[in-house]
């Protein structure tokens, strides 16, 4: 098999996933309260017009001097719209075209979300999400990156001196790492950083010296008043950075940043990721650290490596090109993985040091008074992102290992 | 005249219970000898014992309170709890014996101190102050204690229902193979894709709204905690079995079972899942570990699962003690704030000893069950 007929076979897989993911949603949105639904999918009901199924008398369009409650026309508007009163299939019909063009409703008028972010009232979700993707998409290539960078050059250690001390070691960090849940870990290190470095009398940034430490420490941006060029009617930002949370043009912070030439922010904005990334990477690295290990085990035991020290090849040639060359085949399906499993702290670790993404805007949509479109919308979003990732790691693995196309 | 039943027995050659079960003991016996010598297993086993005494001893002890206590300062304008407990603010004059001192600026934050843990007194260890500004706060020991079972009973509840259907399915797909594996393996392709935490998080959040906000039963909202867990956990189990049943099922032993004209669902019920439940059993242990833990980072995350969110349960409690904690960094100068070690001490090594205890013992079990990772 080519190589484009292999991608084009693995393509074709995803499609009934997609199309599954989108159905499991429409069970959990069958789930939802109306109200909630018809304000996330038909946006803010309009001045005078709300979603209740019954009007008192005065109220709306009902007669003041009413015997009863009328029954509200714009409920039957939105459920007309929304094709509720119709049969199951054809919700379901609805819902997956709307999920499909990336109709995926609004952001409601009075969630946490709304709270948080004024500028993101009544917008469509798909338009939120595209103002903190980017920011997500970073921490989680810098994650990635730490985790390769740690645990593939580990792994092999502990698979060369396997059951010495640097095995146990890795085999404790890695366990404590799956023990530590992220808000107690990302709690204990930032609480660590603040006593450490605030004790010795306020720690700032190189790059701004007001402030607290806690502020130096959070957020994924300074706050307003270490900017050069303040623009008084943007809170204080820059003009290219809006309210704090959305860069142009590209929306990438760092990428951003140094296309308006300010190479500090793009510096402090790396600085700021280091240790969420950090956390993320210690909780997930378990699993690249095991996988490389039994890997590069089993590799070390194959015939063509004994042929190699008979040969008379230094035992670190052997180790780094015979055996860690083929044991790299494992660990690149294990990045998709590790992917999907560090996916899942984003929420706490954006959460907890104030961060500008995806994962942040989803633990605030959660909270009560939940909003509907923002939930459904962080999660196919981040399931198309695990999807993606597992699509490329596949494609990558065909592309090393010609058995995986050819057989 | 009547033979006697056990010569009976030995003519036809049915082996006695003891023969039967004679490879099994063996086996275990083998499994607990390389078992034992493994120091970080026998430590996870040893922790593991510990924690569930203390299980045992919570559920014996009769408490006077079911869940864990909120507390109220006496000193305070109002006190809208009955349990209360006598405080006084740094630098004044006690009111009494048995009174806790609290910093002067935060009236409910009460450390715990070498007397107040040797000594019988309401909070060995400290409390646990949850909304900084209000005066209440909340007994970690109590709470450690109380939750102790709870945990426990909670993630054994989940996993092992979560592991019987996914070891059912899974078998059965294994099993059958054809339309039935082709379909139920693309279901579970799916419910994978969505990354687990985040699944668990959005179905609990669903299920909250069909919960009226309040009147409901604590039971109900357990029902729910389980039912939406569930949801999440057996595909991943159906994978795993049915990866182990298409080894098993071209096995010697299948085959005579099924020359000898055992039936199918006796073919998977007695052949096939006891000898694929192995992996079953340290994926069983490694996810006890996992379970409070999400239950916390639901928790913290704001997710109000509870009636009361004071659920005495690990997760609950480690997530309760750090959630308010960045506002409180952010509005107290590091130079003069009380930093409250206890909170982030106490709950935390409960939650990181049993999660610890139980993957290091979920590993030495691999290592002594799987001859190839033998050490």
């Amino acid at each position: 098999m080519r190589m484009w007929t292999y991608v084009v076979r693995r393509l074709l897989l995803i499609i009934p996933i997609i199309l599954g993911v989108m159905t499991i949603t429409f069970v959990l949105v069958s789930a939802v309260p109306l109200t909630e639904r018809f304000t996330a999918y038909l946006g803010v009901p309009p001045r005078g017009q709300s979603y209740a199924k019954t009007l008192a008398p005065g109220q709306g369009v009902c007669p003041a001097n009413a015997t009863q409650n009328c029954s509200n026309p714009y409920y039957h508007y939105a459920l007309n719209k929304l094709g509720l009163n119709q049969g199951v299939w054809v919700q379901w019909g609805l819902w997956m075209y709307n999920s499909l063009t990336f109709n995926w409703g609004h952001v409601g008028n009075q969630s946490a979300v709304t709270y948080t972010y004024p500028e993101a009232k009544a917008q469509a979700v798909t338009t939120v999400l595209g103002w903190f993707l980017p920011y997500t998409l970073e921490l989680a290539a810098l994650s990635l990156a730490i985790i390769m960078a740690i645990g593939i050059p580990l792994g092999n250690l502990s698979a060369v001196y396997r059951n010495r001390p640097v095995d146990q070691a890795s085999r404790v960090m890695s366990f404590s790492g799956f023990a530590l849940p992220t808000f107690l870990l990302g709690s204990l290190v930032l609480a660590a950083v603040l006593i450490g470095l605030g004790s010795i009398n306020g720690y700032h940034s190189f790059f701004c010296s007001t402030g607290t430490t806690f502020q130096d420490f959070t957020g994924s941006w300074p706050q307003p008043y270490c900017y050069a060029a303040p623009d008084p009617s943007n809170f204080g930002y820059p003009s290219w950075l809006t309210a704090g949370y959305i860069s142009h043009p590209t929306g990438f912070p760092t990428v951003d940043a140094l296309i308006h030439g300010q190479w500090w922010l793009a510096f402090d904005t790396v600085l700021r990721m280091i240790l969420p990334a950090l956390i993320i990477a210690y909780g997930t690295i378990a699993l690249l650290l095991r996988f490389v290990r039994n890997s590069m085990l089993e590799v070390m035991n194959l015939d063509f490596v004994r042929t190699a020290r008979a040969k008379g090849v230094p035992e670190r040639t052997v180790v780094r090109r015979h055996a860690g060359r083929n044991s790299l085949n494992v660990t690149v399906t294990v990045l998709g993985l590790t992917f999907a499993s560090f996916v899942g702290g984003f929420p706490v670790i954006e959460l907890l040091f104030n961060l500008h993404g995806v994962g942040q805007l989803l633990a605030y949509s959660v909270i009560t008074p939940i909003d509907i479109g923002l939930v459904f919308g962080t999660t196919l979003l981040f399931t198309f992102l695990v999807v993606g990732a597992n699509l490329i790691v596949d494609v990558l693995y065909a592309y090393l290992d010609p058995r995986v196309r050819l057989g | 005249m009547s033979t006697p039943p056990d010569v009976y027995e030995s003519s036809t050659g049915a082996p006695s219970f003891r023969q039967r079960m004679a490879p099994r003991i063996a086996q275990t016996k083998r499994t607990w000898y390389f078992l034992r010598r493994n120091g970080l297993a026998m430590a996870g086993l040893i922790i593991l014992i510990l924690i569930a005494a203390v299980a045992v001893y919570a559920l014996t002890t009769p408490l006077s309170y079911e869940y864990m206590t909120e507390y109220c300062a006496t000193n305070g304008a109002s006190c809208p709890f009955p349990p209360s407990v006598c405080t006084y603010p740094q630098g004044t004059v006690p009111p009494g014996p048995g009174c806790y001192e609290t910093p002067a600026n935060f009236p409910s934050v009460i450390a715990p101190t070498w007397a107040s843990f040797t000594q019988p007194g309401p909070l060995p260890l400290g409390s646990l102050t949850v909304d900084p500004p209000i005066q209440y706060f909340y007994n970690t020991y109590d709470g450690l204690l109380r939750g102790s079972d709870w945990s426990l009973l909670i993630s054994l509840t989940i996993v092992g229902a979560g592991a019987t259907i996914g070891l059912f399915l899974g078998a059965v797909s294994g099993y059958m193979g054809g339309v039935v594996d082709e379909g139920l393996m693309r279901l579970v392709d799916i419910f994978l894709s969505i990354p687990q935490l985040l699944f668990v998080i959005v179905v609990v959040t669903v299920l909250i709204t069909l919960l009226p906000s309040s009147g409901t039963d604590f039971a109900s909202h357990i029902y729910l905690l389980i039912g939406g867990f569930l949801v999440t956990w057996w595909p991943f189990y159906a994978r795993l079995v049915r990866g182990q049943v298409l080894v098993v099922r071209e096995q010697k032993y299948v085959e005579a079972a099924r020359a000898s004209g055992a039936g199918r669902g006796r073919i998977i019920l007695r052949h096939i899942v006891p000898n694929s439940v192995y992996p079953v059993f340290i994926q069983m242990s490694l996810d006890v570990g996992t379970i409070p833990i999400i239950i916390g980072t639901i928790v913290f995350l704001g997710i109000r699962i509870f009636p009361s969110t004071y659920l005495p349960e690990w997760g609950t409690i480690a997530a309760l003690s750090v959630a308010d904690l960045s506002a409180f960094w952010d509005s107290c100068q590091i130079a003069t704030c009380v930093i409250p070690w206890w909170q982030l001490l106490f709950p935390g090594l409960a939650l990181f000893l049993f999660a610890i205890s139980v993957n290091f013992l979920a590993d030495g079990l691999r290592d002594a069950l799987d001859p190839r990772l033998r050490r």
